[in-house]
């Protein structure tokens, strides 16, 4: 009986996610619940002040407490320092700048006694001047934090394309603003955690939470005084990272020198309070924004000057403005732009990455600036955004090439379905209308990279693939899974290559001594860069199994398809052979066996940036707009978002689940930084470090949402996907601002909106406050 | 918590009471600490605030500490009675429902299962959202030690922030106040975008018999505005049986925002505690017209 | 060394005996002593959900229980959810409506769903949502959570 298979596509389909069973029943064994055999608990003393130096640490009466097996200052570690700039030494000997900073470390046999032990050792400080925000540390006198850099000037980054005199000249009205975003963190569902095991052989073995595993390898090796070729990260399931874990943190070498010194495993683990005090922060700034426009709207030219509260250590976070930048010089299209960045040492936590980047910080920014920009000429928010709109495949003042973007479907879309016009008209008249609740609409929308950025001399991924007798396939990749669905994605577009089921496909993704070098998990690049790795790598196997089927069946290859486990005639699908039968006569061939094996390294057709940020460095770009309908308590300054209409590129849906996941995550991680989170911090110190008093979204807060996913089909992209998992974080808390406005006539310049600080600028606004 | 900064208990005995007499007994010395729900005592374990005594006394075994009943008039709710018995009573939503709206306002369903009467009047917080109302009912706390029983107003009970007049030997064995009458009305206002999982920046409780838009014998009571709840005893006799117009209104919460003592800290400030006061109260008073 | 406390409980439909230390509580001894690793710990105060287990029909923090007060008692955490003939209808519906994606709150989700359908198997949205506000999620914003939750309701009383 002849067997006809049709060609059934896994792209677009409604896929769960694989981890998810295990997940379900708790078989899945995270980070934090490891335990290795002999493994002691490491602890971190830090420091009570904010700058001071260190005169002297006694250790003596917590090395004496039975239980406790070793006791570590900076004296121990005579490696390098960490962090973007190399200025974090893991241990501080001499002087502390941040209250984050870690004075000494212990190790013993339970949590309880390193606590005890942490509580034994005594330490002697002088204060020394403090400084904690950016104008105070750039004028003269001001007290210095790192003494290599008397300017307190960590980075700065500058642009300038066009000509910004003739943009003035030509402008009609120019509009300025000024808007200082806040502090936030990553609240990670899973704290911070590290294990680190070394051999007789002087290699160590760190178990972490890395997203970027290779180069946390090269990161962290010259603090430790090892090779990194001697350095094995494994990466067990994590609990959210969300970019919190794209640079080496102190606590990483510190049980790494722990474990050398012990010669036992060691597992260091963050209390939440500590998470909330200790770990990288969203980078605050403070934006300076001018802009300018013709009668009819046209954009004339954009100048944005920033300063980055740069705390006592240098982390991602001071490298954020090569994000910000893009979105200052080419979100719309803008003949002339300037952009200056500046981050500054002060005596404050530092910052680190966090998902959008420096963009969810830009566009904040920018996209207040627009609403105010279109009120002033009496324009409304869409048709001013509209009139500006970047067009396909336009060269952006960086050199990029936007490509199969479309920002005017998105604003179009997102408009039309929540009647924004006909709300936003009907809500300003209302103004002055009596009544406590008032309804407001507002739009935003945003540019951010979609085909990962390259920042480093590749945005590259590896990918290797074997198929055994049984038709069962491996895909080892250099891609990290931290929750966001890779291995799904990848066993999906693997699926669909090769013509098997996705249970049959398993993923290798977490140890760097088996795994193919990938950058890590960031830029929005994961799906797109390890999928289009996955995608090559079994094109390969393909091949290789289409060139034998067609030898077994006097065929072509090109006249052969895979299609559920079978090799079929391409034209008819009749069923040729099943594939485990192929595999078998391969491997089974005497002087001509083979085994299906391939590999690939997928190198994105990206640039880096040159000294001036010139430069494509996305192999793609996208846009979202999200509109926002909320209802204002003017008296109580309470805020309830009751609905987002979001439209967004995505290129193409590739699993309509994992998408509508991470957009879903991404509006209430952005509706956070907006309305509620804030990392409360006065003279450098924490205030709010728990999840009583640092306020995430909880299920009943959750507004509707509407999602539209736009698919221009990328070129270049894997089934033509875009990266999405950032623009939903982003492009949102703007839209709740500008929605602010449209309900009261009142503008917050600085988020988060929160409810006494809505009611402060009503009343305010109302001239009730003295 | 910072290792540093913690400071675990030295627990050194361990009874589990059986009985209210075995309860008493081992608190009798003044050395225990009463573990009902743990979600104050354990959540505060190692703060070092000196609420964790060197004995742990585990009173969730005691029969004569749990229980909502009702006997000649008077509503009694054993220490043991948690936030979720608050909600789910069919004899308290009939008769107080004002109990059940505040319970339902109060943390997390998780904590509600667990968070009793009793640990929320003894924790004595500022911010402890089940005190309020109860208060507005006019309750008396039933405490009970070797020495014997005695009984005082709520009201009276509280001496600022963890403080109450409660003496070491002495266990909270109940709450009671006399049933509503017919028009009873009682509100519960809590500040927050959160529907419950939210710390009090600032609670309302407003009672009294309500008819013919007036409010007789109202009590007004708010949470986290002072160091202990606070009643507005003027306020209440402004209003106290006569027509909410808006002048009274308008004097009301004058009054009242001379009443309260809010402070300024990291949560909200001075201003904005008033602020929510005074929305609250006008609001409420309004619905009463 | 810190006074323990014999004690004697049902674990997932099982009588146990521990050795409680008299300051732990039961999320410590049910993830150190009994290797319970799906019961979370996120913040160890009452604020996040991820370690909630069911407690005598109850759900409540584990984090906030002191491990001396399991005795006698009938304990479910989510590892005694997945029985011989099938994982159950509660997780399937965390798998099929995609509510998953780190994981970490997974446990406390499903235990606080379980419970919530234990009192009433017809949840609404708004019941589901009020129902899980102790439960923090970092990652899914919380609408297929929502989702599984009112379907694995629906499912139950088919």
């Amino acid at each position: 009986m002849d067997k006809i298979i049709e060609k059934h596509s896994m792209i677009g389909k409604r896929v769960t996610k694989l981890d998810a069973p295990d997940k379900a029943v708790a078989r899945t064994r995270y980070i934090n619940d490891m335990v290795l055999p002999r493994m002691l608990y490491g602890k971190i003393l830090r420091t009570d002040r904010v700058h001071a130096r260190i005169l002297s640490i006694d250790t003596s009466a917590a090395e004496a407490l039975p239980g406790v097996q070793a006791v570590i200052t900076a004296k121990d570690t005579p490696g390098g320092k960490i962090g973007v700039l190399r200025d974090n030494p893991p241990l501080k000997g001499d002087v502390v700048r941040c209250i984050r900073d870690e004075i000494a470390a212990v190790a013993a046999e339970t949590e309880e006694l390193c606590d005890e032990a942490i509580r034994l050792i005594k330490v002697e400080y002088e204060d020394l001047p403090t400084v904690f925000d950016c104008t105070s540390a750039l004028a003269n006198g001001a007290p210095i934090i790192h003494e290599d850099r008397p300017d307190n000037i960590a980075m700065e980054q500058n642009f300038e394309h066009g000509d910004m005199a003739e943009g003035e000249a030509q402008s009609d009205f120019v509009v300025e603003g000024a808007y200082n975003v806040h502090y936030v963190t990553h609240c990670n569902m899973g704290v911070s955690c590290t294990v680190a095991d070394y051999d007789t052989d002087g290699r160590v073995t760190i178990y972490t939470q890395t997203q970027y595993p290779f180069n946390v390898k090269m990161d962290i090796a010259p603090s430790l005084g090892v090779h990194p070729g001697d350095v094995r990260i494994i990466q067990p399931p994590v609990g959210g990272a969300f970019g919190s874990k794209l640079d080496v943190y102190p606590y990483e070498p510190i049980c790494v020198f722990l474990a050398k010194k012990t010669r036992r495993p060691v597992k260091l683990i963050y209390s939440r309070e500590e998470e909330f005090i200790a770990s990288p922060t969203r980078q605050p700034v403070e934006f300076k924004i001018r802009a300018g426009m013709k009668k009819d709207g046209t954009l004339t030219f954009r100048d944005c000057d920033s300063l980055l509260n740069n705390g006592g250590y240098t982390s991602w976070g001071a490298t954020t403005p090569y994000v910000t930048m893009r979105t200052m010089t080419s979100h719309y299209t803008v003949p002339n732009v300037r952009y200056r960045a500046r981050a500054v040492y002060t005596n404050n936590p530092f910052a680190g990455s966090f998902r959008g980047y420096g963009n969810v910080q830009a566009t904040w920014a920018l996209e207040t600036h627009m609403d105010k920009m279109a009120e002033k000429i009496g324009m409304d928010p869409i048709a001013f955004r509209l009139k500006n709109a970047n067009p396909p495949n336009q060269i952006t003042p960086q050199g990029s090439n936007l490509g199969c973007i479309d920002l005017v479907g998105c604003i179009e879309q997102a408009a039309a379905k929540s009647d924004f016009l006909a709300k936003w008209h009907a809500n300003n008249k209302a103004w002055a209308e009596p009544g406590r609740f008032k309804r407001g609409i507002g739009i935003a929308t945003s540019l951010h990279n979609a085909g990962g950025a390259k920042i480093h001399k590749s945005d590259g991924c590896g990918t290797m693939l074997k198929m055994d007798d049984y038709a069962r396939v491996t895909i080892i990749t250099g891609g990290s899974e931290i929750g966001q669905g890779l291995d799904t994605v990848l066993a999906q577009l693997v699926a669909e290559e090769l013509g098997v089921p996705m249970r049959d496909i398993t993923i290798i993704n977490n140890d760097s001594a088996l795994r193919p070098w990938d950058v890590g998990v960031h830029a929005s690049r994961t799906t797109y860069i390890a999928g289009n790795s996955a995608v090559r790598v079994a094109r390969k196997a393909r091949d290789q199994i289409l060139r034998a089927a067609a030898a077994h069946t006097n065929m072509l290859p090109d006249m052969l398809d895979l299609r559920q486990g079978h090799v079929v005639q391409a034209e008819t699908g009749l069923a040729l052979m099943p594939l485990d039968r192929i595999l078998r006569q391969m491997h089974f061939a005497g002087a001509e066996a083979e085994l299906v094996m391939a590999t690939d390294y997928y190198e994105p057709p990206s640039e880096p940036e040159d000294a001036n940020h010139m430069g494509d460095m996305s192999a793609a770009y996208s846009h979202a707009a999200h509109v926002a309908e909320i209802v204002v308590d003017t008296r109580l300054g309470t805020i309830k978002v009751e609905k987002i209409w979001s439209a967004q590129d995505v290129g193409r849906v590739i699993n309509p689940v994992g998408l509508e996941g991470q957009i879903e995550g991404g509006i209430a991680m952005g509706l956070g930084y907006g309305l509620s989170e804030e990392l409360k911090i006065v003279e450098g110190k924490v205030l709010n470090p728990s999840f009583r008093d640092y306020h995430v979204m909880t299920a009943p807060e959750m507004p509707e949402l509407d999602l539209t996913f736009i698919e221009t089909g990328d070129a270049e992209g894997p089934a033509g996907a875009k990266g999405i998992a950032e623009l939903p974080t982003i492009v949102i808390a703007p839209a709740i601002g500008n929605a602010l406005y449209n309900a009261t006539g009142v503008r917050i310049d600085h988020p988060p909106l929160t409810p006494e600080k809505v009611a402060r600028a009503i009343a305010a606004h109302k001239g009730l406050l003295g | 918590m910072l290792p540093q900064n913690k400071c675990p208990p030295e627990i050194e005995d361990y009874v589990s009471a059986q009985s209210l007499a075995e309860a008493v007994a081992a608190m009798a010395d003044g050395q225990g600490s009463a573990l009902a729900g743990g979600s104050d005592l354990w959540a505060q374990k190692d703060s070092g605030n000196g609420r964790m005594r060197k004995r742990l006394v585990n009173i969730n075994r005691v029969p004569d500490l749990r229980g909502v009943s009702e006997a000649g008039g008077v509503i009694r709710l054993g220490a043991l009675t948690t936030m979720t018995e608050l909600l789910e009573s069919t004899l308290l939503r009939d008769k107080v429902p004002v109990l059940a709206k505040t319970a339902d306002r109060f943390a997390s369903s998780q904590i509600r299962n667990v968070a009793t009467i009793g640990g929320n009047i003894a924790n004595a917080s500022p911010a402890g959202d089940a005190v309020l109302p109860l208060i507005g009912l006019d309750a008396q706390v039933e405490l009970v030690s070797k020495r014997g029983k005695r009984s005082l107003p709520l009201d009276s009970f509280f001496r600022g922030p963890g403080k109450t007049v409660m003496e070491a030997d002495e266990l909270i064995a109940a709450v009671e106040f006399a049933t509503p009458p017919k028009g009873f009305h009682g509100v519960f206002c809590k500040s927050g975008p959160r529907p419950a999982l939210e710390i009090s920046v600032v609670a309302m409780c407003l009672t009294g018999i309500l008819k013919g838009g007036k409010l007789t014998g109202p009590r007004l009571v708010f949470g986290a505005v002072g160091p202990t709840p606070m009643r507005c005893v003027k306020t209440e006799a402004l209003i106290d049986g006569k027509a909410l117009d808006d002048a009274l209104i308008a004097e009301a919460l004058a009054i009242m925002a001379t009443e309260i003592a809010p402070i300024d800290d990291f949560r909200a400030s001075k201003w904005y505690r008033t602020q929510m006061a005074q929305t609250f109260l006008e609001a409420e008073l309004n619905a009463c017209r | 060394m810190s006074l323990t406390h014999k004690i004697t409980f049902a674990l997932n439909g099982k009588p146990v005996r521990a050795d409680a230390d008299v300051a732990s509580s039961a999320l410590e001894l049910l993830r150190g002593a009994f290797e319970l690793g799906g019961t979370k710990l996120a913040c160890g105060e009452g604020e996040c959900g991820a370690c909630t287990i069911i407690v005598d029909g109850r759900s409540r923090n584990s984090c906030l229980m002191p491990a001396v007060d399991l005795e006698g008692r009938e304990v479910l955490t989510v590892e005694g959810l997945w029985r011989e003939d099938g994982i159950d209808p509660v997780q399937q519906a965390f798998v099929d409506e995609g509510a998953i994606q780190c994981g970490f709150c997974t446990p406390g989700m499903i235990m606080q769903t379980k419970y919530l359908l234990s009192r009433n198997p017809d949840l609404t949205a708004e019941e589901a949502e009020r129902g899980l506000e102790g439960n923090v999620c970092r990652c899914t914003g919380y609408k297929k959570i929502i989702a599984a939750a009112i379907g694995a309701g629906t499912g139950a009383r088919d």
